[in-house]
């Protein structure tokens, strides 16, 4: 197997925290912050890191709006950060398959 | 770093992906108002004795469109208290693949009362709403957890049993269709709720 290909796997995308974002916002078009929270079961102050770390690669794109008079913050992906995930999954199988005989 | 943890890796995003498409409102309130409404109409239509078709039809309309607004109501109040969009993908994924079987269903359950060909034609209305009914849960239950899909089913298979009983094995299945309607839309979705109420309690979503 070669190990370039890990080598070659997104630093910022890989780590646990960011990959689970990554993943639950490549599944919707927009998730809020508190449905992110409770389906990835991470703390505000966890989230609200990795989702800034994400942001300042150009990943994820981060709206705040109100809802009933309340503060709504939706999150989404953003093209590089979609086609950045797909490259990481692409990679992943790419290992997979190369370790198959 | 080897092959089995990039296999484990693509197993854990496709699980993360999947959890979050679905969809997680409490069930267990939806459920029980709607069962409530189903048994309140059955009741109203055999102490009235509403046995005309149009009567029939109407009634049962009437219960379906409050069971549909109750249950938006309530999602919305859900949404609200979360601090929520409503109108959420994995909400939008769920009345989307509710809609086709239910409106078909009701058209093609409103059909035969408001022509009226046969004395039977509550029977095939009823049988037409329920498996309908049954496939519109088994459709959302891919966005849905916790046995909607099993739900579905149960609604399918009782309609191909009665039918195949009644017609093929000549079994006189004679009582009242608000019995059938207030059994399946009534005290079905009191069971079902009330499972849920007890599963869910403290967790607020399904």
């Amino acid at each position: 197997m070669n190990p370039d290909l890990f080598l070659q796997l997104d630093k910022v995308i890989h780590e646990k925290g960011r990959l689970a974002i990554m993943s639950a916002l490549a599944a919707s078009p927009e998730l809020s912050f508190t449905e992110l929270r409770d389906t990835l079961n991470m703390t505000d102050g966890n989230l609200t890191t990795h989702i800034k770390t994400l942001q300042q690669e150009g990943f994820v794109s981060v709206a705040k709006s109100y809802q009933n008079n309340r503060p709504l913050t939706s999150c989404s992906l953003t093209p590089a950060g979609r086609k950045a995930f797909a490259d990481y999954i692409n990679l992943l199988e790419k290992i997979v398959r190369q370790s198959k005989p | 770093m080897d092959s089995n943890w990039a296999s484990e890796q693509l197993q854990t995003i496709r699980t993360l992906m999947e959890r979050s498409a679905i969809y997680r409102r409490a069930l267990a309130p939806i459920m029980l108002v709607a069962g409530a409404a189903g048994v309140v109409a059955a009741g109203i239509g055999l102490l009235c004795e509403i046995d005309s078709a149009s009567g029939f039809c109407c009634l049962w309309y009437g219960t379906a469109v409050f069971a549909m607004a109750s249950a938006l109501y309530i999602t919305r109040q859900q949404a609200i208290k979360d601090s929520e969009v409503f109108w959420s993908p994995p909400t939008r994924r769920v009345v989307q693949a509710l809609a086709p079987p239910l409106l078909a269903g009701m058209f093609m359950g409103g059909f035969p009362l408001l022509t009226y060909v046969t004395p039977d034609v509550k029977w095939v209305s009823t049988l037409v709403w329920v498996m309908f009914y049954g496939l519109a849960l088994h459709s959302a239950g891919f966005f849905m957890p916790r046995g909607i899909k099993f739900f579905g089913w149960l609604f399918m298979a009782s309609v191909c049993a009665f039918f195949y009983t009644g017609y093929f094995l000549h079994v006189n299945l004679n009582f009242n269709p608000h019995l059938f309607m207030g059994l399946f839309f009534g005290v079905l979705h009191l069971a079902y709720g009330a499972y849920l109420y007890l599963t869910e309690k403290g967790k607020n979503a399904a």
